[in-house]
Parts: C-alpha cells; sequence; structure tokens
C-alpha cells in the first residue's frame, strides 16, 4: 500500500517501516556522537518489534543501551541527560506504558526549557509504537498521542510510510526540543521507498498523497494508508477525494487543510484514538473557526475509535477502529447525502 | 372585518410572483403602507406595502414557487381581532411543498392558536430558521439570492450550494462530477425565453450588415472636450446617443406592431442589454434625442448599477423602442441579435479591430467594427434598414457633435 504513495528519489531502496527507522538511527548515532538509544531490550534483543535490531552490536552497549523496566525511569534520564547536553531516542515498549512516563514528559521535558528561560532544552526524543490490531489487548493498543498533542512545549508525529518514519526521526533528532513519535504497530512490516541519505522531513508539515475534489479525507499514521485506499474505491464511483496525511499533530498543519476544505466543501477526519474529546474534535473546531467555514456544504464528519477500552476479541476489536470499508461509507454518506 | 393581504399585480405582464422574503412575522403590529414583503416577477424584486393597520398572522410560507396574482398571501387583524384565525390560510399554510418550509408552517399555526405567545414568536422571522450549509449561505451572498426562495435538497431540507446555484442558474461549485443536473428557469430567464421565443416565432427576421470606422469616435471620446463627468461616457453609451439621433429620422426603425398596424413612437428610448452574472437585463435609456452624452452615460452608470445591485424596478425596463446590444467587450467580430418584441429592430455591434481597408487607393489599418441590424420584415423593408445603416455609418464616422 505505501509503495503507492512516495515518489521514489534517486538512491531510494525498498525498505520496511521498521527498517526505515532503524537506518534513519544509524544515521544519527552516526553523525552525531550525543545521540544515544535508551530503553527496554533495544540492546541485545533488538527491540520489542526489531526497530533497533543490530544496532547494539553497531554502536555497543554505551550508545545502545538497556534499562530495567521503568518507564518512569527511562523518561526521567533521558531528560537528566538531555538537559546536560546528550540526545536521547528512548523506547517505550507499547505506547501505552507512557502514562508511567507521564510526570517527565509532561511536567519536565515539556516545560524545562520555558521555564529556564531558554538557557536548559530537552533535546529528547520518545519513540512509541502504538495502535490496535495485533490482538494485544485494551492495554497494549491504544491511540494517546492526543494526550501529548494537548501539551505546549511537546512536538507530536505520527508517521504512515517507510520515508516518512525515516525522515520525521532525523527531524525529530535535530530538534532541540521534546518528540514523541508514535509509530504505528501494523506499520513496521509494511514496506516503501526510502532514500539512502539523511533526508528530513520536516515537523508541522502535512502531505496531500492525493488531491480530489469533493471531499478532504484528512488521517495520520495507518489511518493516512487507510485513506488512501478508501479514496481509490470511491474514486470508482465517481467520488474524488482529498487524502490528506497530517504527518504530525503538533504543531498541525491547518492551512494545508483549511486550503483543501476550501476546495472541496467537505471534510472526514479520520483517526484511531478514542472519537469524544480527541484529534478529530480539535481539528473540526479549527476548520470552523478559519476561513474555511464559509466554504463548508455539510456538516464536519468525523470517524473515531469507539468508546471503550479496546477487546481482545478481534473481531470486536477491528470493529472498535475506522476501517477502509468505514471510511469508504462515511465519504459516501458526506458527499452524496450531506450528513457526517 | 380582518384585511385579505394578496399578492397584488405590480407589472403589466405579470400573471404570478414569487414571494422571496417576509419583512414581518405572524404577531406584528403592521401600519398601512408598512413593506410586508419583498415579490420577485418579470426582471425584478418589488416590495409590497401593508393595505392596513393591525396584527400580521398567517402568512403564506416561502416555497420559492410563483403564486396567481390576488392569491391571499395573509391576514391582517384590527387590535379587537387579534387570535382570531383564519381556517383557510391556516390550511393553505400547512400544505407547502419542502420539509423547511413545514417548520415554517408549523410555527404559523402554533402563532395562530396561542395568541398570547404570539408576542415572543414574531421576535422570530421566518429567516432565522432557515438550514442553510455555510457555503450556501456564502453563495447566497455572492449571488445575491434570498435563502428564504431556495428549496434545501439536504437531509431536513437544508439548503447546500448546489440548491442555491440551481435557484440562480449556476453551475454549483461543489458539484459531484458525473450526473446531469436540472436547473428550473428562474424568473429572469423564464420571461426572457418567453419573449424571445416569441419573437423567433412571430417576427420574420432579416439582418443588414456594415463595418464602419470607430476612429473619429474614438477619438472623440478621448478628445479633451468630450465630457468628463465622473462617469465618462462608454463606446455603448456613445452608440446609443448616435444611434438615437439617427432614429429620430427613421420612424419605421422606432416602431412597434399592433395588431395591423404600426405605432410609430414619438419618442426614442433606447434599452442596452446588460448581462448580470448570466441574467440578461435591458434598462431604456428615455428619450435619447433630448439628452446630453453626459446625462446618457450618468443615466446608464445608475441603470447599470441598479441592475448589478439587482434593484432595478419594471419601470426601468419599460418602454423602450429600439434596443442595442454590444458583444464587442467579448472579442466578437460580428452577430445577429432576435429583436426585443414589440420593437421593430435591434442593433448588434461587434469588436472594433485593426482592420486592412482601402483608403485612397491605399490599404490602410483601421478600426473597424461590423453592425448588424435586425429588422422585423413586416415594418422595416431592405431598403429601410440599408438607409438606416448609412445614416448610422455618417454618425458614427463623423461624430462632430460630440466633441
Amino acid at each position: 500500500m505505501p509503495t503507492e504513495l512516495v515518489v521514489p528519489e534517486a538512491g531510494t531502496r525498498e525498505l520496511s517501516y521498521a527498517e526505515a527507522i532503524r537506518e534513519g538511527l544509524a544515521q544519527a548515532m552516526q553523525a552525531d556522537e550525543r545521540v544515544f538509544l535508551f530503553g527496554e531490550d533495544v540492546g541485545v534483543y533488538g527491540g520489542a518489534f526489531g526497530v533497533s535490531g543490530d544496532l547494539f552490536h553497531k554502536f555497543g552497549p554505551e550508545r545502545v543501551i538497556d534499562t530495567p523496566i521503568s518507564e518512569l525511569g527511562i523518561a526521567g534520564a533521558a531528560v537528566g541527560a538531555a538537559i546536560t547536553g546528550m540526545k536521547p531516542v528512548l523506547e517505550l515498549q507499547f505506547s501505552d506504558f507512557v502514562t508511567l512516563a507521564m510526570e517527565q514528559i509532561v511536567n519536565q521535558a515539556a516545560k524545562i526549557h520555558f521555564m529556564f528561560g531558554g538557557k536548559a532544552t530537552v533535546p529528547m526524543v520518545v519513540r512509541l509504537p502504538g495502535g490496535s490490531g495485533t490482538g494485544a489487548a485494551a492495554q497494549h493498543s491504544q491511540s494517546l498521542e492526543a494526550w501529548f498533542a494537548h501539551v505546549p512545549g511537546l512536538k507530536v508525529v505520527q508517521p504512515s510510510t517507510p520515508h516518512d518514519a525515516k525522515g520525521l526521526l532525523l527531524a525529530a533528532i535535530d530538534d532541540p526540543n521534546p518528540v514523541l513519535i508514535f509509530e504505528h504497530k501494523l506499520l513496521y512490516k509494511t514496506r516503501g521507498p526510502v532514500p539512502e541519505d539523511a533526508y528530513r522531513v520536516p515537523i508541522g508539515k502535512a502531505a496531500v498523497r492525493r488531491p480530489g475534489r469533493d471531499l478532504t479525507i484528512v488521517g495520520s499514521s495507518i489511518m493516512a494508508i487507510r485513506a488512501a485506499a478508501a479514496a481509490a474505491r470511491l474514486a470508482t464511483e465517481d467520488i474524488d477525494a482529498e487524502v490528506i496525511d497530517l504527518r504530525s499533530l503538533r504543531p498541525i498543519d491547518l492551512s494545508t487543510i483549511a486550503a483543501s476544505v476550501r476546495k472541496t466543501h467537505r471534510l472526514l477526519i479520520v483517526y484511531e484514538g478514542v472519537k469524544i474529546m480527541g484529534i478529530g474534535a480539535e481539528i473540526s473546531a479549527m476548520i470552523a473557526e478559519s476561513d474555511a467555514f464559509d466554504f463548508l456544504d455539510a456538516p464536519i464528519a468525523r470517524l473515531g475509535g469507539a468508546d471503550v477500552p479496546l477487546p481482545y476479541n478481534p473481531v470486536l476489536e477491528k470493529a472498535a477502529v475506522p476501517q477502509e470499508d468505514d471510511i469508504v461509507a462515511a465519504a459516501r454518506r458526506l458527499v452524496r447525502e450531506g450528513r457526517a | 372585518m380582518p384585511i385579505e393581504v394578496i399578492l397584488p399585480k405590480v407589472d403589466m405582464d405579470m400573471d404570478d410572483g414569487i414571494i422571496t422574503e417576509w419583512k414581518v412575522a405572524p404577531g406584528d403590529r403592521v401600519r398601512q403602507g408598512q413593506i410586508l414583503f419583498d415579490i420577485e416577477t418579470n426582471k425584478s424584486v418589488m416590495e409590497v406595502e401593508s393595505p392596513g393597520t393591525g396584527v400580521i398572522r398567517d402568512l403564506a410560507p416561502i416555497t420559492g414557487e410563483p403564486i396567481a396574482v390576488g392569491t391571499v398571501v395573509g391576514w391582517i387583524d384590527a387590535d379587537a381581532e387579534v387570535g382570531a384565525s383564519s381556517p383557510a390560510a391556516a390550511e393553505r399554510a400547512k400544505t407547502p411543498s419542502s420539509s423547511a418550509t413545514k417548520e415554517d408552517a408549523v410555527g404559523h399555526a402554533a402563532t395562530s392558536a396561542t395568541p398570547a405567545a404570539s408576542v415572543e414568536a414574531a421576535t422570530v422571522s421566518p429567516s432565522d430558521s432557515i438550514r442553510a450549509t455555510p457555503l450556501a449561505r456564502r453563495a447566497a451572498r455572492m449571488l445575491d439570492v434570498n435563502l428564504a426562495g431556495v428549496t434545501g435538497s439536504g437531509p431536513a431540507g437544508r439548503i447546500v450550494e448546489k440548491d442555491v446555484a440551481a435557484h440562480a442558474g449556476r453551475a454549483p461549485k461543489s458539484a459531484v462530477a458525473g450526473a446531469d443536473r436540472l436547473v428550473p428557469f428562474n424568473p429572469v430567464r423564464r420571461i426572457v425565453a418567453q419573449r424571445l421565443a416569441e419573437s423567433a416565432r412571430s417576427a420574420p427576421h432579416f439582418f443588414v450588415s456594415a463595418q464602419i470606422d470607430m476612429g473619429a469616435l474614438q477619438a472623440a471620446l478621448r478628445h479633451p472636450g468630450a465630457p468628463q463627468s465622473a462617469e465618462r461616457p462608454s463606446i455603448t453609451v456613445a452608440l446609443a446617443y448616435l444611434a438615437g439621433r439617427v432614429l429620430a429620422l427613421h420612424p419605421l426603425l422606432n416602431a412597434s406592431i399592433e395588431g395591423d398596424a404600426v405605432r410609430l413612437h414619438a419618442r426614442v428610448n433606447i434599452g442596452v442589454a446588460i448581462d448580470d452574472q448570466g441574467d440578461l437585463f435591458v434598462p431604456v435609456l428615455r428619450d435619447v434625442p433630448a439628452h446630453t452624452l453626459d446625462d446618457l452615460a450618468r443615466e446608464f452608470a445608475r441603470l447599470r448599477a441598479a441592475v448589478r445591485a439587482r434593484e432595478i424596478v419594471p419601470d426601468d425596463m419599460r418602454g423602450g423602442t429600439f434596443t442595442i446590444s454590444n458583444l464587442g467587450m467579448y472579442g466578437v467580430d460580428a452577430f445577429t441579435a432576435i429583436i426585443n418584441p414589440p420593437e421593430s429592430a435591434i442593433l448588434a455591434i461587434g469588436r472594433t479591430a485593426d482592420t486592412p481597408v482601402g483608403r485612397d487607393g491605399q490599404v490602410v489599418l483601421r478600426p473597424m467594427a461590423t453592425f448588424t441590424l435586425s429588422s422585423d420584415h413586416r415594418i422595416v423593408d431592405g431598403v429601410t434598414a440599408a438607409r438606416f445603416v448609412a445614416d448610422l455609418r455618417e454618425a458614427i464616422e463623423h461624430p462632430e457633435g460630440l466633441s
């Protein structure tokens, strides 16, 4: 699927999402000795999802550090290392465990730059495998990115392709402030073209994956992939959907969404997190407050996760988050009937 | 006795009108002479005054459909009679076509049934309850469409942009590709269609064309002695001015057919065709030979502004005796026009283009424009038309009176 979404550049090969991240980590570590990896089983074992792979053997135990099972400890040590001039890249095995690291990320990492008048910064990157679809049940399947997008001082990105996974990682490592990367567990094995060089994908810039005239579908991570697949199906029934892959939730690229809405007059927001009080509410409100409001010819529609802890049962798990069929149906309803 | 509010005949050839907006709500106190509602008719929107003083009720719903002249569209009760409902009007109000107006109708019926609540209900005007998307509201502002007259096709009768576009005769911006659309005529388009089809059927048209040198007229309009009013005369106005003087010498071209007779008009009133957002308007410059070019430029500017604001009244478009239509600004070289009935001729003007012509044995480039006169052969013969065109050429190529 993602192979259709990115225009190959010179020197590109096809890599998986996990391999692209690993290549980005290796290039950053090679270029800057302050960069180090930090997390549970990131070393010898190669990471819970195999992302760090052989980096332990390439860079050694001082730069690829296995930690005890304490997310609060990992995050706290990373904040301290970052303040003293290091550039930690930490991995939380499942993004759900970020609840334990909340104090260090929200109360420390996000605030230090401001509270010390810029004299201290926290150039820290947190990698968080998130999302459902692996049968990992309610405590290992959540999409909690909206929590962090709510906090001033944090940046939040959500790559959907191998290309963006590497490019956003390198941009995040460059960034002098904390960046959270929500990777999707179902995307690690998806493949796509990735340039060899250490390119950056700018944080805060969305990508229009497919231009269209009849409605705008906004999503990020796996929802951008599902939206693109849904758009291809909608095209066969004369519905021309524009697909925007947000890539970054914070800062959010409102102008790209608003420009699209001014053109298509209809907006469907798709996200895996729980629908209510989520990222879709914020995008919806931003568009309603913007000058794109006057160009809406139908209510803004949201497709989001069901208001339940994610079920273990695979049928129920699938039913609890937007699937390609749901996006097709919602787009059709919005365009044909004017209903959210 | 309650006073009937009827849909009045405000234009001679009017059989029906569309109520586009109520300016009052049920339960409002109205004075005789106060504006009650707008009707759209025959190329214009007119305000209708109250026939009496009292409390108004049982307003006909706004459906966008034409209502016959003389239909009762509301009632006014003198103070003592407030609350006495007219069953007939209430019944009418309950049979609208769209679901949006059903809500209105229910609101009105409720107001009639509970007079105590009528003061409160009156503060909610019908337009407050219109369901429309932001894009539809924006389109209505841009196209100067009153949403009260638009029937919504969305959920619960919500007006979406394509409904406004259809009402205004425009292609919707939000159109989904692939589907044909059936767009009903708006009132302007209806009258244009009716009159021009009638003209094409009944008047035997013939056409006389001439290429006329526009150089002298262009120079005269640029001349410092030319009128310097704020409204600098356009070529179109100058041509109306010159045509008016020539028409005074050619009564058969300033005439109309009436049964077996020809009415030769004492005055020369020239209609000038104007397009506004796809609608054709022909406002009339009156008694052209009696006015200066400056006067005509001012009057034409007023008429054009009224058309653009959609405030043009039927009186401004009535009584024409001849019409000119200029498509030169669109790059048209020459065209033929259909006579605006019951007039006897129409002048179609193409663009002015530098054209090689013979002058004193030399080929020279001159700014030439093609004029095509369409005449009704029942009134005008070929030679009559040719003489008019020859005099018009003389007037345009030697516009001494202008400078």
